[in-house]
Order: C-alpha cells, then sequence, then structure tokens
C-alpha cells in the first residue's frame, strides 16, 4: 500500500499554494507539519481529490486518484479543518447518512455507528442535533465520520482543533489502535498532537516541502540548537530581544529558566538540551514563535 | 434508493421546509375562499327593502336567477336572450342596460345574462375590432352563431398576427375542433382562476426557497468536503438531492393545487366546471375545453413550470457558492417573466415568457393567460401556440437542467 504524491502543484491566481511537492505516504501515522497557510490544507485537499492540482498528480498503488475515483474514494476517509453539517441532523442522522453515502450496508452501518460513538465519546449525544453540540464534540462527530469505512488511507487536516486535553489523548489513543496497515496523514501545528504517535513527518513551509523523516531523523536537523539556561527575572525582555525562545518557566527563588534556539549559546551557563520536534519546528517556523524572520537551513 | 431515502428524510426534517409547506396549504385554501368575499347581490324584495348579499348567499342567489340562462349555448337560446334583451330597453328607451331603471336589470336581464356572454365580440367589426351594442345586432344573423364565431376568429387572427399566415391557419384549425355548441353553467368568474394562478406562483416561490440552498448550502458549510470524499458522494448523491427536491416540490404543488380546486370547486359549484372557456373568457378562445379541463390543464402545465423552475433552481445551486447567492438567482428567474412581459417588446417578450421555466405560473405571463389569449411563436413558416411552447419547454428544461446540475455539481472544484 502506497500513496505517492508525485511533483504536484497547485497555484491559485496570485499565489502558489503548493509547489511541486513529491512525498511518499506509507502505512503508518504520518504527520504533516507546517504554519497556518503554508499548504497543508490544499495539499490535503488535493489528496481527498476534492480539488485539483495544477500540475502533477497523486497516485495510489501505482493508479491516479483521477482514474481509480469511486475505489480510491472506498478506501478513503477525510476530515477537513472546517467542515458544515446540516442543522437537521442529529448525530445518528449524519452518520447514518454519510455511512450510506459511503455504501455501508445498514445493518452494519448501524453497528459501526454505535462503536464509533462509543470510541469518541459520544455515545450520549448520539440523539443531539449536531448543530447543539460543542465545537469539540463536532469535531469528534467529523472524526467517527471519517473512520466510517475503515479506511485504508485516512487524511485529517486539524483534527485537535478544539478538542480538550482528555479527548487529545483519547483521539491519539484510537488512532494509534487504527493506524495499523493503514496510511494515516495528520496535518497540525499542534506539534505535541503527532509527535508520538506519527513514525514519519512532513515539513512544508510556503507550498514547499522542506523536510521528512522520522521523529529522532527530523530532530537531528537542530540538534546542538537547543539551550536551556536560567537568568534573573529582570534580564527576560532582553533575552527575548536577542534569542528565540521557545519556552519560559518562573522557578521557586525568582529566576526563569528559558528553552531558546540559537546555533551558539548566549551565555557560558547554557546547556545544550535534548532536542524535539517542536524544538525542529519553531527554528523552521520562527514566526510562530515571534521572530519575523529566521533561516531554517 | 437508500440515499434519495435518507436525502428525502434530511429535506423533510428542516424547520424551513415543514413551515414552507405548511404556509403553502394555508394559503392555497385560503386564496380558493377569497374569491367568495367579492360576490356581491342586490335585490328589492317583495315589501320593498333592498337585500344586500355577500359570499355564498350571493353565489347561491345568482345561481337561482341564472338557472334558466344555464346550459347548452345554442344559437336559438342565444337568439332569444338577445330578443328579450332589445325588447327590454326598447320599452324603457335605452340602449344600455347600465341606462335601465333599478331593479329591472335583476329582475329581466340578469336571468339571460349568461347568453349573452360574448354576443357583442363575436359580431364585433372585422376590420376595426370594435364590438356593436347588443341593441344593433341583427337577431336573425345569431341563427347561424357559431358560423359568426369561427369568422370572428378569422378576423381576429389578421388582426393579431398579420404577418402569419401559419398561425392564422393554425388558429382557425384550432377554433374548428372546439366542441360547439357550448355549455355555460353560471357561478364562475374568472377571478377563481386568476387566484389559481396566485397560488401556483406562491408555490412556486417556496419551492424555490426550499431548492435554492440544496448544493450551495453544502458548499457554503464545507459539509461538501466530507461528502465528496464518499464513494456516492458525487453523481449519485447529486442525483439523490435532484430527486428529493423535485419530489418535495411535485408533491407540495399537487396537493397545494388540489385542495385549492376542490375547495373552489365545493364553494363555486361543480357544475360551473363544465362551464365553455369561451363562455368565461372570450368567445373565440382557442382551447377546446372547460372550466374544470382549465384548472386541470393549469394546474399540470403549473407543476410543470414549478419542477422546471425547481430543477434550473437547483442548477443554480450547483453553481453557487453560497445560499444567498442560489436563493437570489433562483427568485430574480421566478419574477422575471412577471418583468420582461412588462418590459419587453411584443415579440421578444413572447419568446422569452415561453421560454422561461417559470412562466408557467408566473403572474401575468402565466399559462392561463397564454391560454385564453392569441400568441404564437413564428419560426419560419412554422406557428406555435404559446401554451404548447411553454409545456413543451418546461417537458425539456426539467432534464435538461437536472442534468447540467449533477454534471456541475459533480465537477465542482474547492475554492
Amino acid at each position: 500500500m502506497e500513496l505517492r504524491i508525485d511533483h504536484v502543484s497547485k497555484e491559485f491566481k496570485d499565489k502558489k499554494a503548493v509547489n511541486d511537492i513529491s512525498l511518499e505516504l506509507t502505512p503508518g501515522v504520518w504527520g504533516l507539519l507546517g504554519a497556518n497557510g503554508a499548504g497543508k490544507t490544499t495539499l490535503m485537499r488535493i489528496i481527498a481529490g476534492i480539488m485539483h492540482p495544477t500540475s502533477g498528480q497523486v497516485v495510489y498503488d501505482g493508479v491516479p486518484i483521477q482514474t481509480l475515483a469511486e475505489r480510491y474514494r472506498d478506501v478513503f476517509g477525510f476530515l477537513p479543518q472546517d467542515f458544515g453539517f446540516h442543522p437537521e441532523f442529529t448525530v445518528k442522522d449524519f452518520l447514518a447518512y454519510v455511512a450510506a453515502l459511503k455504501g455501508l450496508p445498514e445493518q452494519q452501518a448501524r453497528r459501526k455507528i454505535h462503536k464509533l460513538l462509543e470510541q469518541v465519546s459520544l455515545a450520549d449525544a448520539a440523539d443531539k442535533k449536531v448543530a447543539k453540540l460543542s465545537g469539540g464534540m463536532r469535531r469528534r462527530v467529523g472524526i467517527a465520520q471519517a473512520l466510517l469505512n475503515d479506511p485504508e488511507v485516512l487524511i485529517l487536516d486539524e483534527p485537535t482543533g478544539g478538542l480538550d486535553p482528555g479527548e487529545r489523548v483519547r483521539f491519539r489513543n484510537l488512532l494509534s489502535e487504527f493506524a495499523h496497515d493503514r496510511i494515516v496523514l495528520i496535518s497540525t501545528h499542534i506539534v505535541p498532537d503527532v509527535e508520538y504517535i506519527a513514525t514519519c513527518h512532513a515539513i512544508i513551509k510556503g507550498g514547499k516541502l522542506l523536510a521528512t523523516g522520522t521523529t529522532e531523523e527530523l530532530t537531528k536537523l537542530v540538534e546542538g540548537k537547543v539551550w536551556t539556561c536560567t537568568v534573573p527575572a529582570k534580564s527576560v525582555p532582553e533575552y527575548e530581544n536577542k534569542l528565540q525562545i521557545t519556552n519560559l518557566r518562573n522557578e521557586n527563588d525568582g529566576s526563569v529558566s528559558i528553552r531558546y534556539l540559537s546555533e551558539q549559546p548566549c551565555n557560558a551557563v547554557s546547556t545544550a538540551a535534548t532536542p524535539r520536534l517542536e524544538d525542529l519546528y519553531l527554528w523552521m517556523f520562527p514566526e510562530s514563535s515571534g521572530e519575523n524572520d529566521r533561516r531554517y537551513h | 434508493m437508500r440515499i434519495f431515502r435518507l436525502e428525502l428524510k434530511r429535506v423533510l426534517k428542516s424547520r424551513l421546509t415543514w413551515t414552507l409547506l405548511a404556509l403553502a396549504l394555508i394559503l392555497s385554501v385560503l386564496l380558493a375562499w377569497l374569491p367568495t368575499t367579492y360576490c356581491y347581490s342586490s335585490y328589492t324584495d317583495e315589501v320593498g327593502n333592498e337585500v344586500n348579499l355577500t359570499g355564498l348567499d350571493s353565489i347561491a342567489y345568482e345561481k337561482e336567477r341564472q338557472a334558466d340562462g344555464s346550459g347548452i349555448v345554442t344559437p336559438e337560446r342565444v337568439r332569444e336572450a338577445v330578443e328579450i334583451y332589445q325588447v327590454c330597453l326598447t320599452s324603457y328607451g335605452v340602449t344600455e342596460s347600465y341606462d335601465l331603471p333599478e331593479g329591472v336589470y335583476e329582475k329581466e336581464i340578469l336571468p339571460i345574462a349568461p347568453l349573452l356572454h360574448g354576443v357583442k365580440e363575436a359580431f364585433a367589426d372585422p376590420d376595426t375590432g370594435m364590438a356593436p351594442a347588443i341593441m344593433e345586432i341583427d337577431p336573425a344573423r345569431i341563427d347561424d352563431y357559431y358560423s359568426v364565431c369561427e369568422a370572428r376568429i378569422s378576423s381576429l387572427m389578421a388582426m393579431e398576427q398579420p404577418g402569419s399566415p401559419a398561425a392564422q391557419r393554425e388558429a382557425m384549425e384550432m377554433y374548428q375542433k372546439v366542441e360547439k355548441p357550448f355549455e355555460v353553467y353560471p357561478g364562475m368568474s374568472s377571478t377563481i382562476l386568476d387566484y389559481q394562478n396566485i397560488m401556483g406562483f406562491l408555490v412556486l416561490l417556496f419551492c424555490v426557497v426550499i431548492a435554492a440552498p440544496v448544493f450551495s448550502a453544502d458548499y457554503q458549510s464545507g459539509a461538501d468536503d466530507i461528502l465528496r470524499c464518499t464513494r456516492h458522494g458525487r453523481s449519485k448523491l447529486a442525483v439523490s438531492k435532484l430527486l428529493a427536491a423535485l419530489f418535495v416540490s411535485g408533491a407540495a404543488f399537487v396537493v397545494c393545487a388540489t385542495s385549492h380546486i376542490l375547495v373552489v370547486n365545493c364553494l363555486f359549484g361543480w357544475e360551473c366546471t363544465k362551464t365553455s372557456v369561451q363562455m368565461l373568457y372570450s368567445i373565440v378562445t382557442l382551447a377546446g375545453m372547460n372550466i374544470g379541463e382549465l384548472q386541470l390543464l393549469f394546474a399540470l402545465a403549473g407543476l410543470l413550470s414549478v419542477l422546471a423552475s425547481v430543477s434550473f433552481t437547483l442548477f443554480l445551486s450547483s453553481k453557487c457558492k453560497t445560499t444567498v447567492a442560489s436563493l437570489a438567482a433562483g427568485l430574480v428567474f421566478c419574477i422575471a417573466p412577471v418583468v420582461l412581459s412588462m418590459t419587453m417588446p411584443g415579440n421578444l417578450s413572447t419568446w422569452t415568457c415561453s421560454i422561461l421555466p417559470a412562466s408557467g405560473t408566473s403572474i401575468q405571463a402565466s399559462i392561463l393567460y397564454a391560454i385564453t389569449d392569441f400568441k404564437f411563436l413564428n419560426l419560419g413558416g412554422l406557428a406555435v401556440w404559446t401554451p404548447y411552447a411553454m409545456i413543451g419547454a418546461c417537458i425539456i428544461e426539467i432534464p435538461l437542467f437536472a442534468f447540467l446540475a449533477v454534471r456541475s455539481y459533480c465537477g465542482h472544484t474547492i475554492r
């Protein structure tokens, strides 16, 4: 099983949203990391087959998805970033509707809906109108619909937006269980959501693919660039001006422990820290931590 | 079938749909009853008191008074009615019925009035179209009343369609096929069919409001992103959505039109439906049918028009990104025949109003007025009576716009 993104580009009137991206997705959980506007959603829509690329193609098991058409959608699950429901639908109605569209037989659909509602902790809300649910609950309904047909390829665009910490943990566990022998691509800019469950990551910026690899491979890119030190509280503004600080923690003695990204330590008391995926992300997307411009190579 | 059932359930679960359907049904019944409130009669009773009647009492009174004038309109009966009229007016020394002393019209002319309908028009001047007063008509000429009517349609068509011998010929052939003698059963007026027209137009508007968001709401809300990625989320879903919208609209129109006609006929009397259309509209109306058949034909044409308009609105919906845009576009095309019929020059207006999907039920430009009019679409040597063109256009437009809507939905790509 392989999903190949083959030199895919997408141009809009005044912008190239995806710029010649090539990527081979194999079974496992993939994290698609990028800041807002990096081109993640456009790429996901192209993979979902609901947006045509300007050039290039998406190929599933050697056949372009446009050619596979229904056969591809049969093994495909998609949770878009922003999606709506018909206001008149209850949770169960909506899932039954999508199950019918996915071609699930009625009996099987009923069993599957029941099971998924348990898994996403929505069993008690089955008869509630979707329009009256909270944002997090709606998100879980969205996750449930994407899993209805046990897809071989599951694409989730910002799936954890609006979920509380407990729900995020449940979601991660559900996904880890589900991901065996399937291709799961999760787009997010919330790095911890994918750090531990994704086997591989792809990082895009400005529509271009910057790096791919496992968490270990990618964090090596910022090895020796992550530092920690403790500084007096009054000098924090000064450090904030000259460093890309990724974390600040007030200590009991009035000092502040800082974690920062830099080619060189800023003082003699700084010690090298073990890099995490978030450090790489912030190194590559300095604007995410308040820096306006930063080299990432 | 399962997707269609679920889509139908979805549409019917919407509060907007139920509100509009309930409103449509209430208005249909209300519009059937409303014409009775305009009925008014007055007479002087045996003791000299003036009695005023309204509503159903007035209808019953006039029916009773005109009972002798109802039935088959033979030339002999028309001649007799004209003679009674002329004798009455001569005896009072007047030339028009409105100059008669108070109470005389009700007593002497009203009973025979149904038979006098169309007499003046039948004897209109062939060159100017001016109708004579009944007092000027020679009763002896009425013995060949229906030949006079045929001569009138010939002269009328020469005036209406001077450059189209084909239309003149076609009109003559149609009128010759109309069953004669006519029949008349007093009680109904043409206002009743005007109200059926208003009913059809309102149901059309409601159906367009229901159909307008079918595709565009999914685009706008983002639900389309999910549905489109499913196995049957393209052509099958599009067809199911389309069929559900057409089914709801069609069923709504059938229920409303049936309720309306039933209530009208119950209030005004079923026997009135046997009246020939020529005895309610122009004596030379080309349609060979009675009022009951006209009600049904108008309802059937209205149904086709609603389905064509909904089909067209669904096509617009598949093209628009927001519900407001699709709703606005749908409603614009609903009222387009009304506006165009008033603003465009003659022939262009006839063509446009004949082919627009909403024309069948449009106010002022509906198929009802086309049936009682003498307009033809001329194409080369071919002349097509506008009601045929309207019905034909709808029959073509329903599948055409349905196909285009499905095609447009399937080909829709996102932003």
